[in-house]
């Protein structure tokens, strides 16, 4: 397999798993990687040089590692430099109550992902207002991600456990409430794109009968017009769905893996 | 579905289990109607008959026991938040149970009780003892325990009593092993099998699903365990009562506690109604909450339990009142989902799929309702008047009743898949 900067690291650990203990002997970093649910999430999007940017180490570093296990290198894709972005005077001059502070590190250290905050955060940003995470890592995919929604970002590293980065919405970016035209056929995951911005996500995993459902209906009850939920679900909750269709609420629903269900629900 | 929760396996029932529990228990029901219908003069006669002891059979063994039995194969793991302990135990149990009811139901048509009822009621024996096996090791098993789940499993063992005294009676027929004639114990069966199984298991099963369906937050364990211990206490004090006294006023003792512990579970129902988050109440459930009036009715015969119409009225409001209006509302609050799962389970996510609740004809469902309550009041307000008109009209009534019920069972089981 030939890999260049902006491999996935997952196509990476999918092609050979031994590569799992070389790229986390790269740095302590990456001992993130072996909790399985955060490898899935965070090896899927980040690509070499995401990677390298996070631990520190270079890209070279990785190649390194990586030849002696069977994988030829392309070194033709150019690496942005390195040189350090300044930080924008808009961030320096801020004021704090322009700050939104979301500390991810205790959310990562229980081994979830911290995405679905995230976002849920970012999306009630006011313009003008910044939203600082405090990670152990630059949140390169994360950077990425929202970029192509409209923010910019910078990431400053305060020591070896500490980086910062905020995140703002791209000057002229006016927070969009376009109307969602629904088309009533699609699955879930093309409906998960429709609704992207417009997520609301709960989780009745632990709770007991009859509480997931009471939850979800007040959820719905309460969910603003043009918003979808997002339910982590462990059975196919059969009950609810007549009161949704009463609701006038339509649903997906998809079986993930044994007691891992995921439901969305949206106004038809 | 599983999932590791608490080093505890959540998993719903598969539908092979428990669909032919449901098939098995209509059928039933219609062939108890085409009996009632048939014969229904001798409900102007003595209750110790062969038809009515085939009738009864068919609608406690048949109809009732069967579908509750298999329904609760289903909702025990979602009570106990674990797994069926065993499908094989769960098809055993089908399998002698089924065959068995309708070898004792004809033995009791023709009054034959030599081989035919002797071996059904072994059967029935068997299937219920294996029933109760896997009821106890699926709790066992679970860690998670609660009232609700120790309603299941008491009234699991009550069932197994009443099925074990009945086989006793049918061999008492031939062998005289009990002391005195088979008609003298009939009382301690019947109400061991009404109270201690249907009774308990329906107030167990009925203060979880009640609330549930009615979307209400009101949650009461006391007041259950108040219900549970008077329904016990009560059956076990009727049972010392029948065996060492013979004192007919002391059965006002056992007859008040069960009478307390209804309104106790009448006055949860209530609460419940009262703080429902649903406004509207479906069909369905009204003719569920019906049935918990419907208690009331087989109390008020008992209290005047002197002669032959108030037996047979008694037993008629048990079987074809109250236990029947709980059955019928509640079969399609699980079926259509049961079937649904079944067929979307895997489907849900790529597109709309149909509303559990258009599964059925709901318009077919009103029919049966309406059929089922003039047939149910026709036919007892003609047994005590002894009106024969009246009791045929009845049974007839009840018939189009379980011809409605079929007809709709089928249509969700012959459900065609459909995603938009």
């Amino acid at each position: 397999m030939v890999i260049n900067a902006n491999t996935k690291v997952a196509a990476i650990l999918k092609q050979n798993p031994a590569t799992l203990e070389a790229i986390i002997s790269l740095s302590p970093k990456f001992e993130k990687l072996r909790n399985p649910l955060l490898r899935k999430l965070l090896a899927g999007r980040a690509s070499v040089l995401m990677a390298s940017k996070i631990s520190g180490c270079s890209i070279e570093d990785f190649f390194a590692k990586l030849k002696p296990l069977g994988f030829d290198t392309d070194n033709t894709i150019p690496v942005s430099s390195k040189e350090k972005k300044k930080a924008p005077d808009f961030i320096r001059s801020l004021q704090p109550e322009q700050i939104v502070l979301l500390d991810v590190r205790p959310i990562i250290a229980l081994g979830k992902d911290p995405l679905n905050v995230i976002l849920e955060k970012i999306r009630a940003l006011d313009d003008g207002q910044v939203l600082k995470i405090l990670n152990t890592f630059e949140p390169t995919p994360l950077m990425h991600l929202l970029q192509k929604q409209g923010f910019e970002s910078y990431a400053e590293e305060m020591n070896d456990n500490l980086v910062e980065t905020c995140f703002y919405r791209k000057s002229g970016v006016i927070k969009m409430e376009a109307p969602t035209v629904i088309n009533t056929n699609e699955s879930l995951d093309e409906m998960l794109v429709t609704f992207k911005d417009k997520l609301q996500i709960i989780d009745v995993r632990n709770l007991e009968m009859p509480l997931p459902m009471l939850t979800i209906l007040e959820a719905v009850d309460s969910l603003p017009a043009g918003n979808a939920l997002f339910v982590y679900h462990k059975r196919i909750p059969v009950f609810l769905l007549p009161e949704l269709v009463q609701r006038q609420f339509d649903y997906r629903i998809k079986e993930i893996s044994d007691g891992d269900v995921h439901l969305l629900i949206f106004k038809v | 579905m599983a999932v590791k929760d608490n080093n505890n396996l959540v998993k719903t029932t598969t539908y092979r289990v428990v669909l032919p529990f449901y098939i098995y228990a209509a059928l039933a029901f219609l062939v108890a109607t085409v009996l009632l219908f048939t014969s229904s003069h001798v409900f102007l006669q003595h209750y110790f008959q062969p038809t009515i002891l085939a009738i009864t059979h068919t609608m406690a063994l048949g109809w009732g026991t069967m579908i509750i039995v298999g329904a609760s194969h289903q909702l025990l793991p979602v009570l106990i938040e674990g797994k069926l302990y065993s499908n094989i135990l769960a098809y055993l149990t089908f399998v002698l149970t089924a065959s068995g009811i309708p070898m004792l139901v004809c033995a009791f048509y023709t009054f034959n009780m030599q081989w035919p009822a002797q071996y059904g009621a072994l059967l029935i024996n068997t299937g219920i003892f294996l029933y109760l096996v896997n009821v106890t090791l699926s709790i066992a098993k679970s860690g998670h325990r609660n009232v609700h789940a120790l309603f299941i499993l008491i009234a699991g063992l009550w069932l197994f009593i009443t099925t074990l005294i009945g086989g006793l009676l049918v061999f008492n027929f031939t062998y005289n092993i009990l002391s005195k004639g088979s008609l003298h114990y009939l009382s301690l069966h019947a109400h061991i099998g009404i109270v201690g199984w249907f009774l308990l298991l329906v107030t167990g099963v009925g203060s979880r699903l009640i609330p549930m369906f009615l979307i209400s937050k009101y949650s009461n364990t006391k007041i259950l365990w108040y219900i549970f211990t008077l329904i016990n206490v009560g059956l076990l004090l009727f049972i010392f009562v029948f065996l060492y006294t013979s004192r007919a006023l002391l059965y006002l003792v056992p007859v008040s506690l069960i009478a307390v512990a209804l309104c106790m579970f009448g006055y949860f129902c209530w609460k419940s109604y009262e703080q429902r988050i649903r406004r509207h109440v479906d069909e369905l459930m009204k003719i569920s909450l019906l049935s918990v009036l419907l208690m009331i009715v087989p109390l008020i015969f008992l209290v005047s339990l002197a002669n032959t119409p108030w037996v047979l009225a008694y037993g008629t409001a048990v079987f074809f009142g109250w236990l029947t209006a709980i059955i019928l509302g509640m079969t399609f609050k699980t079926l259509p989902f049961i079937v649904w799962n079944k067929i979307y389970h895997e489907k849900a996510g790529l597109g709309k799929t149909p509303n559990p609740n258009d599964l059925f004809s709901s318009r077919m469902f009103n029919g049966m309702a309406l059929s089922y309550l003039v047939g149910f009041i026709c036919f007892t307000v003609g047994m005590l008047l002894t009106n024969s008109l009246a009791i045929k009209t009845g049974a007839l009534l009840l018939l189009c009743c379980a011809l409605l019920y079929n007809v709709n069972i089928f249509k969700i089981l012959f459900h065609k898949e459909c995603v938009k």
